[in-house]
């Protein structure tokens, strides 16, 4: 099967290159194959059908280098909710838990209605680029092995206790971790308050998966995943966590 | 007589063959995405390629849309005009805001059989005629002027589609 594909490639591909010579018959000079995505697009040998207009404009646009979009401290983009400003420490367990800088961190977490940013609908259904992946980020680690995110605070949804997702990674882009914080949920907590009297936040407590029946942290009967948090909802809450991973 | 309202699909496909500048810059930043997030799914780095990775863990279908997130910046860089089809004078004229990307292949083992698509999808135009292989639209309704409607002669090439077709009453 993935034999017989290839072979059938390489033939899209010599059909490819046979258009050039057929392009150069029109005596036109304006025409070329239709840009990178061509190559394994024709092969039919038709020459009509790929004979198009070149561009014939002032050059440009002149690309750079450019970072995922995910590397960003505010990760809002058009999402509205309580202030919420999240601090990551990361430290390494191969060197007596000190400080690890340098190190890739992504978080991702849902937002006050318990969504997720992601494609939605059908296979081929078009996306608007420019809020396409919010409360999605990614920073470095510094000296301190800090990371830092503006964010709103999460809300929640069926079957999970309130979360933020982390993948650590090391400075090549190798996975260290791939885990979960969460929140304190006592009667006073941000969670509570949240839910219940923040505006936008419509979902209350009823219905809430607590820490202890969360498939995710229920095992954490130590509590080492459930993270500080200070703050007031017209203020705006911040997290503090530290994760310990082995670099 | 119908107005024929359309927006275009236009697949750009980008792989270990591509020579722009900017698509090589989108085959590396994807590549890289790729080999990051993947892990996510793929933590006892059982699976090589893109393929096995998607039918063994089927919520790997979400690498779709967070490679994505490597190639926005690359994106915003054209400035909102699609690549690659110009008008038939030969001058880029369509315009986006919407894309899907999609992994065609790849393997965490083997760039050369990293493979993607950009899906650009042209804001609504106006879909006047038909004449041999080309299409005559006009962006938008079409700018009115003292001659009629402003419009492009478009030919019909591989990767370029109707993505939809709205039919409305001429006003």
């Amino acid at each position: 099967m993935e034999q017989s594909r290839k072979h059938f490639l390489k033939n899209m591909f010599i059909g490819a290159a046979s258009v050039p010579m057929i392009l150069s018959a029109c005596k036109k000079e304006t025409v070329a194959t239709t840009g990178s995505g061509s190559g394994s697009s024709s092969g039919s040998g038709t020459g009509g059908a790929t004979c198009t207009a070149a561009p014939e404009e002032t050059g440009g646009p002149f690309p750079t280098i450019t970072p995922s979009s995910l590397v960003r401290t505010d990760i809002r983009d058009d999402r509205t909710g309580v202030p919420f400003t999240i601090k990551i420490t990361i430290q390494n367990t191969n060197n007596s838990c000190a400080a690890l800088a340098g190190a890739i961190v992504d978080i991702w977490h849902c937002d006050k209605d318990g969504y997720y940013s992601e494609y939605g609908g059908t296979g081929m259904q078009s996306v608007n680029y420019t809020a396409v992946h919010f409360l999605r980020g990614r920073q470095t680690t510094d000296a301190n092995g800090l990371v830092s995110f503006t964010s709103i605070f999460p809300g929640w949804y069926s079957g999970r206790a309130t979360h933020i997702h982390v993948h650590v990674y090391n400075a090549a882009g190798t996975s260290l971790k791939i885990t979960q914080i969460a929140f304190p949920e006592a009667s006073a907590s941000a969670v509570v308050l949240v839910n219940t009297t923040a505006t936008g936040y419509t979902k209350g407590m009823s219905g809430y998966t607590y820490n202890a029946n969360d498939n995710v942290f229920s095992d954490d009967t130590a509590g080492v995943e459930i993270a500080a948090i200070e703050g007031s909802v017209s203020g705006g809450y911040t997290l503090t966590q530290i994760i310990k991973v082995a670099a | 007589m119908k107005k024929r309202i359309v927006r275009f699909c236009y697949r750009k496909i980008i792989d270990a063959s591509s020579e722009k500048a900017w698509d090589k810059l989108v085959f590396e930043s994807s590549y890289k995405e790729f080999l990051m997030q993947s892990q996510f799914y793929n933590q006892e780095k059982k699976y090589n390629g893109f393929a096995e990775l998607l039918i063994s863990v089927p919520a790997s279908e979400k690498l779709h849309f967070l490679v994505s997130a490597s190639v926005i910046g690359y994106l915003q860089q054209l400035k909102g005009i699609v690549p690659d089809v110009p008008d038939n004078l030969g001058k880029h004229f369509m315009k986006f805001n919407n894309f899907r990307f999609e992994i065609i292949n790849s393997d965490i083992k083997d760039s050369s059989a990293h493979k993607v698509a950009i899906n650009f999808f042209s804001d609504p135009m106006t879909w006047h005629d038909t004449l041999d292989n080309y299409l005559l639209v006009s962006a938008g309704d079409g700018e009115k002027t003292e001659d009629g409607l402003l419009t492009h002669l478009l030919q019909l090439q591989p990767l370029l589609s109707i993505y939809s077709l709205k039919e409305e009453d001429e006003s």
